[in-house]
């Protein structure tokens, strides 16, 4: 009879601990970052005399081995370099909840895409750059990023590396992959993969119907997607990916694929029939942009790096690794004498001629409920 | 005084094990919880507007995700079991001094990560593989078929992922069961048939439930496997989840269906120990007394 009272009290005592635990728990959590945000209120990051330390959050293999020892070297600045931005949306799920509570998680300086950089500055994430103190970025930045459409003064972001979005084929197994729509091909079924973002993948397929992707209305991305669906569901799409395309296409199971120039040039090193062809209704060009986010705990040291690496002579040796378009002038003269191959490449430095079908990367149209509809579209081909 | 004190020490040895579950488990499942009712996004912000919609949406739109998951998952669980079960029963049996060795065979995969393992039956499966040329001179698959980004290489990627799950519970089953028992088996001239029909497999059984629990909960929720060795129309429900969190931003639907994946697994497993008995699971301890 006791025993079984002791029991009902001890549960009930632990009971009211769960219970008094959680509520105090709950109670410092807070809301955690659910609640809305927007730019109203956009601070300009403060400049001053760059000392400390530096957190840069990156994309992998987007910079040469000695760019950040020598920049650590020169300016005496502790500088941390993480390549842990491995997809927009994956980063921003992460960094989301502490931006929203104006906390950077340390970094001083981020590096998104285009899309994504404009999206996180109406939010409120990102702080203003004040150009005085860019002197060696805005002397060198080349004309063709100077006034993109999402920041059309470059008020908020500073380039890092430019691309393209095409083709990237096996030239000894589908020779005669020249636009998007052979990819739609039935003699390559099940050989062909495209890109999970969409923004890569859905403005290409628009283009190459004759669509102009620039000013698509939100029913031409649905029947985008909707044609990419049916590729999907019939098996003429093997799968979607991220930049894992290029293992596939080395080993033969994937023959053509919309994919990223600077990949391209990479895998070429290790197969010589990996190629980038330009589609012929024009690619898809982006670049990826350094920003400061609210909260940085050292924008001075932001604003060192970003001058840093926009000398061409430091340009040139992540140019020369990392094969992307350099957004600075001056890097092509060095090159010429240093690595001939590189400075001769159509991929790294495009001619006009070469990329006059091309677009700047686009968004689906509209507001954010219907951006919000044809990403859940498109991801459900994804995920079908 | 002292009295007091042993009565206290219960709960001193539950302390960290419970904090620890209220603060990672029961805390954010409250706030999944209420999430999952929620409408809005991350741009307006999230109210709490009881939307229940969010579950019917869920269900009705992803039911096809649902259904191939945990038909995945259970094609692979009883793979598992049919290879995992004889494998248990030699180490136990039959290794003799080898069965350590043979037990850290078992274990080893686990030195290296879940991804990389996963990612490494890329090679293995890829369309020029030696394994896929053979299973295609066996005619197991079509002259101009693949292996690599189909069901097949889904189901066999969590099959082996998840192998380990299955043996070490079925092992530590076997190795208990009393030779004795086997023994007055034949005594009584029972077939070898028999007498694993009627003492080597009832009385392994909670070995049995243990491992495909183990095996199939996990399973059903995974999305790595999918995402490197399926291909399109192959995703599970761990995949649109993923897709969900990360990509949409959809978090109030998202949570819907991660709770609506966890109700179902709950009422499976219920209706499951219900049937294989809850003797089954716990009827050893009482047998070891």
């Amino acid at each position: 009879m006791t025993n079984i009272k002791m029991k009902q009290i001890r549960l009930l005592v632990l009971g009211v601990l769960a219970l008094v635990a959680s509520l105090v728990l709950v109670a410092c959590g807070g809301g955690g970052g659910l609640e809305g945000s927007d730019n109203s209120n956009v601070t300009v990051a403060e400049g001053g005399d760059p000392t400390g330390s530096l957190n840069i959050s990156n994309w992998p293999l987007y910079i040469d081995g000695k760019t950040i020892s020598n920049f650590q070297n020169e300016t005496g600045i502790k500088t941390t370099y993480t390549e842990d931005v491995n997809d927009n949306n994956e980063f921003f799920g992460k960094v989301q909840p502490l931006l929203s509570q104006g906390d950077s998680g340390g970094r001083s300086i981020i590096v998104v895409t285009d899309w994504m950089a404009k999206k996180m500055y109406d939010l409120g994430y990102i702080q203003k750059i004040d150009h005085d103190k860019l002197p060696t970025v805005f002397n060198h930045l080349i004309p063709s990023l100077q006034h993109p459409s999402f920041d059309p003064d470059r008020e908020f972001s500073v380039p890092w590396q430019s691309g393209m979005t095409g083709l990237v084929v096996r030239k000894d197994l589908a020779p005669d992959v020249k636009s998007i729509n052979d990819l739609f091909d039935p003699k390559y079924k099940g050989k062909v993969t495209m890109l999970t973002e969409m923004r890569d993948t859905v403005p290409l397929v628009m283009a190459a119907d004759g669509i102009d992707p620039v000013d698509a209305s939100t029913q031409d991305w649905l029947d985008a997607i909707d044609k990419i669906k049916k590729a999907s569901d019939s098996g003429q799409i093997r799968r979607f990916t991220g930049n894992d395309y290029v293992q596939d296409m080395a080993k033969g199971d994937v023959v053509a694929a919309i994919g990223w120039s600077g990949d391209a040039v990479q895998a070429q090193a290790d197969n010589k029939n990996i190629q980038y062809v330009q589609p012929e209704q024009g690619c898809s060009i982006w670049s990826d942009n350094m920003l400061i986010p609210v909260g940085a705990p050292n924008p001075a040291a932001a604003y060192k790096f970003m001058n840093y690496v926009y000398q061409p002579e430091v340009q040139a040796n992540i140019t020369q690794y990392v094969n992307y378009v350099s957004p600075v002038e001056g890097v092509k003269p060095i090159l010429e004498k240093r690595d001939p191959a590189i400075a001769n490449n159509e991929l790294i430095f495009p001619s006009e001629e070469f990329v006059k079908n091309c677009f700047n990367q686009v968004s689906p149209p509209g507001d954010e409920e219907q951006q919000r509809e044809v990403e859940q579209a498109f991801q459900d081909v994804v995920t079908g | 005084m002292t009295s007091v004190r042993q009565r206290l020490v219960p709960y001193w040895l539950l302390a960290p094990g419970l904090i620890w579950l209220i603060v990672f488990f029961v805390i954010p499942m409250y706030y999944m919880g209420e999430l999952s009712l929620k409408t809005g996004s991350i741009d307006t912000g999230y109210q709490l507007t009881w939307a229940f919609s969010n579950y019917t949406d869920a269900i009705s739109q992803y039911s096809t995700q649902f259904f191939r998951a945990f038909y995945y998952a259970g094609v692979a669980t009883l793979l598992c079991l049919l290879i995992g079960y004889p494998l248990a029963y030699a180490i136990a049996f039959k290794a003799g001094r080898w069965k350590n060795l043979m037990l850290f065979a078992v274990v080893a995969p686990f030195f290296t990560t879940y991804l990389i393992r996963t990612i490494a039956w890329k090679t293995i499966l890829d369309d020029s593989s030696p394994v896929v040329s053979f299973l295609k001179t066996i005619h197991l698959v079509p002259q101009d078929g693949r292996v690599l980004a189909t069901s097949a290489a889904v189901i066999a990627g969590l099959t082996y992922n998840f192998l380990p799950f299955m043996v070490l519970p079925l092992f530590a089953a076997l190795e208990r069961v009393d030779i004795r028992l086997l023994e007055a088996g034949k005594d009584l001239y029972a077939s070898a048939t028999q007498t694993f029909l009627r003492i080597t497999l009832p009385i392994t059984m909670p070995g049995i439930v243990a491992g495909v629990l183990l095996t199939f909960i996990p399973a059903s929720g995974d999305y790595v496997n999918a995402t490197f060795l399926g291909g399109t129309n192959q995703a599970m429900i761990g995949n649109v989840i993923q897709s969900k969190y990360l990509v949409v931003r959809d978090y109030s639907e998202a949570a819907a269906l991660s709770f609506t994946l966890m109700a179902i697994i709950l009422v499976a497993l219920i209706v499951y120990i219900k049937f294989a008995g809850t003797e089954a699971l716990m009827g050893d301890e009482e047998e070891a007394e």
